[in-house]
């Protein structure tokens, strides 16, 4: 069988899972587009139980094998993409083994703990000639609208845009819920027991605050609608909300101040701010100042409001619609693979906001601003 | 036996002397005698609106012919004169509200704090934003604990790039500008307000955006970072073209949030075409509500919410604000002074 189908004059392409270890939201989403054929999963031998667990039902539900063998799926199975969606620590090292095996990729968020990480994905990428593509938000219907609004010139030039981007989920027990004489909750063990309930977030050994996993949302939307880098950043960060993050000494809650290229100044406000501080998923929204007008975005919109009687009380009210954030990625990751194009966020461009969450979090912990640092290193 | 009026005198007719008219007449127990302008005519026609029977051109010609016809002062002329026009009323023996910003410098507002100490009278600071409903109701929802430790409040302010007062044209606005003070402490002293004490530290960003040759910037964006890990951001724009204001407030606490803004509170109007969005407004219930707290204060013999000493807070951060902004470094407060880190 040709490794390379032709449907309607198009190329299909095969597609391995390099681990799915979350909620799998990536590789349905790969899966969701037409051109896109999930073939196997495979994974590390050296992972431990619970990642090949997750591995195996995975495959199960789309009826593929899968293999303990990254390198031996690649090679015995005629992929052309890799879909990487590990712990957040491994992500990099994966995307780089699958690049260098002449595969595009496509990652899920964060890009890395790591910016030394990131540059051997850039690194890899650009040797390899592949594209990348990391997982974002940015097709989402009101991200589209402000896109063209500002595009078509409707506020002039944008000068000034602010990020709200709250997460109203809990995460375990309330901070300052723990009694003298218990152990701090250990950050990879609380991610795993959370994935029944979907309240993990940041899987992995490394504890990782709010800025670094979720921080890719936003920051991709301001990188999008400006078209320009952060070159300074001052953040205040806190654990306010959830034990875990206050014993692992990382965020819950952070405001950033973004000094970007072209004199223009941004601000990130980010949060898990518990189930409690909003009806809804949380607030997300873009504000835009332009030279001759002015931008304000719902992310949640277009949206249904759903009420009824006996309605539980956790059941979100105001449910998204429209949303095709996940085919119009894959669309645009083909489009770059089909016409050499780059993705609507390469490796260069998550790099780049892996690079402003760091100075963040170290300017949150210095209270001093920090530069963001720009350069690939080689 | 009704309560005693208390007679005002409006000092100076600024971009706010129209919601002042307006809040005015609402007033039960408390009403403006005299109005005061450099500009007489302005100021006839102030006195007009409200039958005001004194009209002078200076606060001086007042104290010295009708002393003994008023009890309190409202200033609300150039804030460059707000210290030293508080300094005259004190000494005049009158209570007195001076608009936001109370001085443009920390040593004014001392003088003007200690005048009106040894005077005996009171002093309020106006801080309209505070007496807004919204505002009103989400400090009594973070006071009775209901969304736990406040940790970050976000604020966007946009008003049009040259909208006018109703005494100044446009271009009088644009040209003479606004301190950036005074355009920075109402949002400062809320915070402070909110969060009930004052920030750690401070850092700023701003730009002259419509034009290189205003006096001070017309966006900002202030970072402030409050003890116990809280966090403001304030974002400051007088560019929108000509038109509506917008403004939001979000307060995210360790137990719940607030949302505030004129996104939520937005109606539509359809004429053909594209809907225009019309906002609900709370009208100038802030300004009155703010002239009652006054006149209550002065007739209950109490101290009125904002002192001189929050007046006082507020410039010292936005002086802070405004040296972040000039050196792109930030202030960390330490012992009594913020220093540039």
């Amino acid at each position: 069988m040709s490794s390379v189908e032709i449907t309607n004059g198009q190329k299909k392409f095969r597609c391995a899972v390099l681990s799915v270890v979350k909620h799998a939201y990536v590789p349905h989403g790969v899966a969701a587009h037409p051109r896109f054929d999930l073939v196997v999963v495979a994974d590390d031998p050296s992972e431990p139980a619970w990642v090949h667990e997750r591995n195996e039902k995975f495959a199960a539900e789309y009826s593929i094998p899968y293999v303990k063998d990254v390198e031996v799926a690649i090679r015995d199975y005629d992929v052309q993409v890799a879909v990487v969606s590990s712990q957040a620590e491994r992500h990099c090292d994966l995307s780089v083994r699958a690049a260098n095996a002449g595969l595009h990729v496509v990652q899920d968020k964060p890009m890395s703990t790591r910016v030394s990480e990131c540059d051997r994905v850039v690194e890899a990428v650009e040797r390899a000639g592949v594209k990348f593509l990391l997982w974002n938000r940015n097709f989402l219907p009101a991200l589209i609208q402000a896109r063209c609004e500002i595009e078509g010139g409707a506020i002039g030039l944008p000068y000034a845009i602010h990020v709200d981007f709250y997460f109203s989920k809990d995460s375990g027990p309330p901070k300052g819920s723990r009694k003298a004489g218990d152990l701090p909750i250990n950050w990879l063990e609380r991610q795993i027991e959370a994935h029944s309930d979907g309240s993990d977030g940041g899987v992995g050994v490394e504890p990782m605050g709010e800025l670094k996993i979720e921080g890719i949302y936003p920051l991709a939307y301001l990188r999008m609608l400006t078209g320009v880098d952060v070159q300074r950043v001052f953040a205040r960060t806190t654990s306010m909300f959830h034990q875990v993050n206050a014993d692992n000494d990382v965020d819950d809650l952070a405001t950033v101040t973004l000094e970007m290229e072209r004199g223009i100044v941004g601000s990130l406000c980010i949060g898990r701010i518990g189930a409690a501080s909003h009806p809804d998923i949380g607030e997300i929204k873009i504000h835009v100042l332009g030279s001759e007008g002015a931008l304000v975005i719902s992310e949640a919109r277009p949206e249904v409001s759903i009420y009824y009687r006996d309605q539980p009380a956790k059941e979100f009210r105001s449910v998204r619609v429209a949303i095709e954030n996940d085919f119009l990625l894959m669309d645009d990751f083909a489009r770059a693979i089909d016409t050499g194009s780059e993705t609507v966020l390469d490796a260069r461009a998550g790099r780049a906001i892996t690079a402003t969450v760091e100075a963040a979090i170290e300017s949150g912990r210095s209270g001093t601003p920090v530069e963001v640092d720009a350069a690939v290193s080689a | 036996m009704g309560a005693a009026m208390t007679r005002l005198a409006l000092i100076g007719c600024g971009k706010d002397t129209p919601h002042c008219i307006s809040a005015s007449r609402r007033l039960f127990d408390a009403r403006v005698v005299a109005v005061v302008d450099a500009d007489v005519g302005r100021a006839s026609h102030v006195a007009r609106h409200i039958d005001a029977p004194l009209v002078k051109t200076s606060l001086e010609h007042l104290l010295a012919g009708h002393g003994d016809e008023f009890d309190a002062v409202v200033i609300q002329a150039d804030c460059a004169e707000h210290a030293s026009l508080a300094v005259a009323a004190a000494r005049g023996g009158k209570h007195v509200l001076v608009d936001s910003p109370l001085a443009l410098t920390v040593e004014s507002a001392d003088m003007a704090i200690a005048a009106c100490d040894a005077a005996g009278g009171r002093l309020m600071v106006g801080q309209s934003l505070r007496f807004a409903p919204a505002q009103q109701t989400l400090k009594e929802r973070l006071s009775s604990g209901k969304l736990g430790t406040p940790g970050l409040l976000r604020i966007h302010r946009w008003e049009p790039l040259a909208s006018g007062d109703g005494w100044q044209s446009g271009l009088d606005v644009l040209r003479e500008g606004t301190p950036f003070l005074a355009r920075a402490i109402p949002a400062i002293d809320l915070a402070n307000w909110l969060f009930e004490t004052r920030p750690t530290h401070v850092y700023a960003v701003g730009c002259k955006q419509s034009s290189g040759e205003l006096e001070s910037p017309d966006y900002f964006q202030i970072h402030l970072g409050f003890p116990e890990g809280g966090m403001v951001l304030i974002d400051e724009a007088r560019t929108l073209p000509r038109g509506d204001a917008y403004f939001s407030l979000s307060v995210i606490g360790s137990m719940g949030a607030a949302y505030a803004d004129d996104h939520h509170n937005m109606n539509l109007l359809y004429r053909g075409g594209a809907p225009a969005a019309l906002n609900a407004n709370h009208g100038d219930l802030h300004v009155l509500s703010q002239l009652e707290e006054f006149t209550r204060a002065i007739t209950e013999a109490r101290e009125p919410v904002i002192g001189g000493a929050d007046g006082r807070a507020a410039i010292e951060v936005a002086i802070a604000a405004a040296e972040s902004m000039q050196s792109g470094r930030s202030a960390v407060l330490s012992g009594d002074n913020y220093e540039l880190s």
